[in-house]
């Protein structure tokens, strides 16, 4: 028999009580791991495919408003930048707007392949086939996948934002590729098609894109840069504002709301509730232990002994509790992210950081809520301990 | 003794033994409240954006948009058009004898916003003299209206709450152009107060948008009036246009926007919940096993097993009736009227304030006496089923 | 024979509200190497006090308690833990079984404090057991033994380590006249055969006449009685 033999028999003393706080610990971590996680995978979902290397040159009022095309060539012309293309937001859908919109822009796409050679995938052959075809259009696999597109096909895909001359809205464009992401995990939930193609069929706002992308000589020149860049276009009717791509997509993520601070708080009061529940119920466990620590203390077991095998017990019903939640939470999400409607977040899986954080947390809690009893159990009396009846 | 005279002194008996396990029991109140106040925390957030959005819309107002546009941010309509909309059927004709119509404008400008100090979309809204009237919430409520043809802004009450540097007599740069706030107009319980309002005609030269508006709002002389006037917009060939109640077109907004966060406080509460049941559990046959001898004793003098279990059953109903009024409390005092915004259907940020309602705490309420009721129910049945006497050796 | 135990002018106080009472005002003793004596006397006359100072499980107030001929009043905390694991056994009057662990179980405990390998141990407590003559309930636990089996695992668990001293604080005082006397033959037999040093505290004259000695305990000093 070992000390945690000895843990590991007095946690199961009264088996429904253990089984009922790995269960309210269980179900704080599931908390604790499914919304870490979706925190996490929505933080890298606005930065997939964003980089720190590239600037986003976007007008200065908001970025929904335009900027002239003739912008991409001033900015071509800036000491530093070394690629530049530009996008205009589509407001894609296919069908039905409220169930089929995806993220669509209209590019350039011989400079745009360029600069986004490595997150938009494409063969060699893809790639040549979409700069060839005016009415082109690649679109990413999970939407091919969806919708059971092949390339060669030819698809309508209707804006709401742009207008035919005819009043319609849609476009036929003909498939020349399908990507994939940098990574397996990245959201493809996209196309893009040739902005040339809907400048001149368009009625509303000829002559205009909606932001510029640019690449630096250096990541080290970014601030240089950008700041040449919006010198270069100060007290003109179209201003602009310059920042890099990861920045750019985290302003953009926090107006939906401060999701960090709504976890945050969600998870504290889960924690604060269990923190209770198990501290309260640990202590009076070890109250009715009290003689039992008496009688180890008069054999000899050493106060820090008995305190390190009292926070022992604590740690192996916290772990237990957590490493349960984790690993289930980590199941759910893994679950989920195989589904097509959490597509759009990208990986849901459980990053190793939120698994790691967690077990520290299980660590923390269990050293917490052993702290009083195992505070008890060293100070006690072995006089008085034996006393107790 | 009556079963009713038996059952009650045994419930005395056990809220009278609460504070002899006083910190498990706290536990359990507090974790309950806690289950109460996250729910009702995301359900009062639910709650006071969906009020904000369905009390934005009137029912004698139609909405136009056009054919295929869900938001006024995608639409368009040329002058003519809004012309065109003032002589359909049902409209009503203001104090001047013309038609109350008004062309507006919806832009998106960056302002920053208080609570992450980050840029965040702002409603800019170009309106005509007739912005007031198509809006009967609306008043100035400091400063003044600001004069047709000239850079001047008013700004809403929940959008000066929300974002820095708005202040009346300020100026704020919007690209290379500056404007004036010179006033502020409250529209307590709707979108417009997450606005900045702009003379239209001064918004369509800065932004370069010739004549042409975006939307249009129309008064209707009754919400009857409202389908002649819709198949006027829809057929009219120079119209072919969307014409909707006000009300309606809010009400499908909230409808859409609510969601998400009372899908997300439903699971997260239940979650939580099941953790709290599992420590009431623990708590309550804590109660029943310290209570052991005293129960046997009760039901070797004859008292029965249901008033045993009764005594478990309102113990624990009482806790968790604690519990629930102390999360109503905490979400009360702590969220309720606080300023909160999000990015809307406009794709730009919706003040609203948190909202407590009877029905979302009757909801909250709910979950925490089932948890009292679960987590009585196995305990007492345990008390139920305590021998008489062998508890008594023990 | 030389002494086990020496107790020099011992005093042991305790707080009762403000005022301190003293149980022991110089308080002296030998008990030798090998002896079995029993300790009588009035209830609150400070026994158990004195089997608690004996053990180190409580400390005095002044005086010298010598132990094979080594302080012990001066040790601290960890050094008398580590002192009783090595050299004192317990028997108490309700047995202190841990109730999670099998009667072996229970015995092996003391163990833990030994760098004993597992062999040696199973060996030490089946040893142990069949002195007490339990070994068909090794594997019982303790609420499925009568209290005179559980008495006897408790002596087994005292004895395990082969400590010098055994202290018993009223072993029989919760069992019947024929169970009492096995338990109280079976202490005499490990006085005589294995020569531990007992010290017994026992309200009953019966008990005390399995003793080599009996020692009076009243108003905090003794008067030995002749069995
Ligand atoms: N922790 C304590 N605090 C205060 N007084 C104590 C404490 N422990 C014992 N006493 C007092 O010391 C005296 C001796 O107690 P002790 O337990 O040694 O008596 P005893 O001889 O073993 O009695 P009994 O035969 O009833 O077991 C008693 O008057 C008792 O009230
Ligand atoms: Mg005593």
């Amino acid at each position: 028999m070992t000390d945690f033999d000895l843990v590991r028999k007095n946690l199961f003393r009264k088996p429904l009580r253990t089984i009922l706080l790995t269960v309210s610990i269980f179900m704080a971590f599931l908390i604790f791991g499914m919304l870490t996680s979706l925190n996490v995978a929505l933080n890298r979902a606005s930065e997939s495919g964003s980089s720190a290397e590239r600037l986003v040159v976007s007008n200065k009022i908001n970025f929904t408003q335009p900027l002239p095309i003739a912008y991409v060539n001033r900015i071509a012309a800036i000491p530093g930048v070394t690629g530049v293309t530009h996008s205009s937001w589509f407001g894609a859908f296919y069908q039905d707007q409220r169930n089929s919109r995806f993220v669509g822009f209209a590019v350039d796409p011989a400079t745009y392949m360029t600069l986004y050679a490595n997150d938009i995938r494409l063969t060699d052959a893809e790639r040549k086939a979409f700069i060839a075809e005016r009415t082109g259009v690649i679109v990413g696999k999970s939407i091919a996948d969806q919708y059971g597109w092949k390339v060669g096909q030819t698809v309508p895909i209707s804006s709401n934002i742009y207008v035919k001359p005819d009043g319609r809205r849609s476009w036929d464009m003909k498939i020349t590729g399908i990507f994939t992401g940098a990574k397996p995990t990245d959201s493809t939930a996209a196309l893009y098609f040739h902005y040339d193609y809907l400048n001149e069929t368009n009625t509303f706002g000829r002559d205009q894109i909606g932001n510029v992308a640019v690449r630096t000589a250096s990541s080290d020149l970014n601030t240089q840069v950008a700041k040449a860049i919006d010198a270069a276009f100060a007290n003109s009717p179209y201003e602009t504002s310059t920042v890099d791509e990861k920045t750019f997509a985290q302003a953009f993520l926090k107006q939906a709301g401060d999701l960090n601070f709504i976890v945050t708080m969600v998870v504290a009061a889960a924690f604060a509730a269990i923190l209770m529940i198990v501290s309260t119920t640990l202590v009076s466990a070890m109250r009715e232990r009290t003689k039992e620590i008496g009688v180890m203390k008069t054999l000899g077991f050493s106060s820090p002994r008995v305190l390190r095998m009292v926070l022992g017990e604590a740690l192996l019903l916290s772990t237990m509790g957590a490493v349960l939640g984790l690993a289930v939470s980590a199941f759910i999400l893994a679950g989920l992210s195989k589904s097509p409607a959490a597509s759009t977040f990208g990986d849901l899986s459980m990053a190793p950081i939120v698994a790691l954080s967690g077990l520290l947390l299980a660590i923390t809690l269990g050293l917490v809520t052993g702290a009083i009893p195992a505070a008890s159990a060293l100070r006690m009396s072995i006089v008085d301990a034996l006393n107790r009846r | 003794m009556s079963l009713m005279s038996q059952t009650r002194s045994v419930i005395a008996m056990n809220v009278r033994s609460i504070p002899q396990r006083l910190w498990m029991s706290v536990a359990t109140v507090v974790s309950i409240a806690l289950v109460v106040a996250v729910l009702l925390g995301f359900l009062s957030l639910a709650n006071g954006f969906n009020q904000t959005l369905k009390g934005s819309g009137a029912p004698d107002v139609a909405i136009v948009l056009r054919e295929g546009s869900e938001a006024e941010l995608n639409s368009t309509l040329s002058r003519e058009q809004v012309d065109l909309l003032g002589r359909g059927p049902g409209v009503k004709v203001g104090a001047d004898g013309r038609p109350i119509v008004s062309g507006e404008l919806f832009l998106v400008v960056d302002g920053i916003k208080k609570s992450s100090r980050t840029k965040a979309n702002m409603p800019l809204r170009g309106v005509g003299a007739n912005g007031l009237l198509v809006r009967k919430q609306a008043k100035i409520s400091q400063g003044r209206m600001f004069a047709p043809g000239s850079n001047e802004i008013v700004v809403g009450a929940g959008l000066l709450r929300e974002f820095e540097g708005f202040e009346l007599g300020k100026s704020v740069r919007f690209g290379a152009q500056t404007w004036r706030v010179v006033g502020v107009f409250e529209a307590p319980g709707t979108v417009f107060e997450s606005e900045l309002w702009a003379d239209a005609p001064v918004v369509q030269s800065l932004f370069k948008r010739g004549t042409s508006f975006q939307t249009a709002r129309v008064v209707l002389t009754s919400p009857g009036a409202l389908p002649a006037f819709e198949a006027y917009a829809k057929s009219e060939p120079r119209l072919q246009l969307k014409a909707q109640s006000e009300l309606d077109y809010y009400a499908a907004q909230a409808e859409r926007s609510g969601l998400l966060i009372r899908y997300f406080g439903w699971p997260l509460g239940i979650i939580m919940a099941i953790g709290a049941l599992a420590g009431a559990l623990n708590t309550m046959y804590a109660s029943v096993s310290s209570r052991a001898a005293e129960i046997a004793t009760l039901r070797v003098i004859g008292f029965s097993g249901f008033s045993a279990f009764m005594g478990t059953m309102v113990e624990a109903m009482v806790l968790s009736a604690i519990g629930a009024l102390l999360g109503v409390a905490i979400c009360a005092l702590g969220f309720n009227g606080l300023s909160a915004s999000t990015l809307g259907a406009g794709f730009t940020q919706v003040a609203f304030r948190v909202q407590i309602g009877p029905e979302i705490i009757g909801q909250a309420v709910t979950l925490a006496l089932l948890i009292g009721l679960v987590g009585g129910i196995f305990p007492g049945w345990r008390a139920a089923r305590q021998k008489p006497l062998l508890a008594l050796a023990a | 024979m030389s002494a086990l135990i020496q107790l020099n002018n011992v005093t042991k106080n305790y707080r009762r509200g403000k005022e301190g009472i003293a149980i022991f005002d110089g308080l002296n003793l030998t008990i030798e190497k090998g002896d079995f004596v029993a300790i009588m006397g009035p209830s609150g006359s400070g026994k158990t006090t004195l089997l608690n100072l004996l053990g180190g499980t409580d400390r005095c107030d002044g005086g010298q308690i010598i132990f094979d001929g080594e302080r012990i009043d001066g040790y601290s905390e960890g050094q008398l833990a580590a002192w009783r694991a090595r050299s004192v056994g317990f028997i108490f009057q309700f047995y202190n079984l841990m109730p999670v662990l099998t009667a072996a179980q229970n015995v092996e405990l003391p163990l833990m404090l030994t760098k004993l390998p597992a062999r040696k141990r199973r060996d030490n407590v089946e040893t142990a057991l069949k002195i007490v003559e339990l070994s068909d309930r090794a594997k019982h636990k303790p609420k499925e033994l009568s209290g005179g089996q559980q008495q006897r695992v408790a002596i087994a668990r005292a004895i395990v380590s082969d400590p010098k001293l055994l202290l018993a604080d009223e072993p029989t005082g919760d069992l019947d006249r024929n169970t009492a006397n096995d338990i109280l033959r079976t202490l005499q037999q490990l006085n005589r055969e294995l020569g531990k040093t007992i010290i017994m505290v026992t309200h009953d004259p019966e008990a005390a006449r399995f003793a080599n000695r009996t020692l009076h305990l009243d108003k905090g000093t003794f008067a030995e009685v002749t069995a």
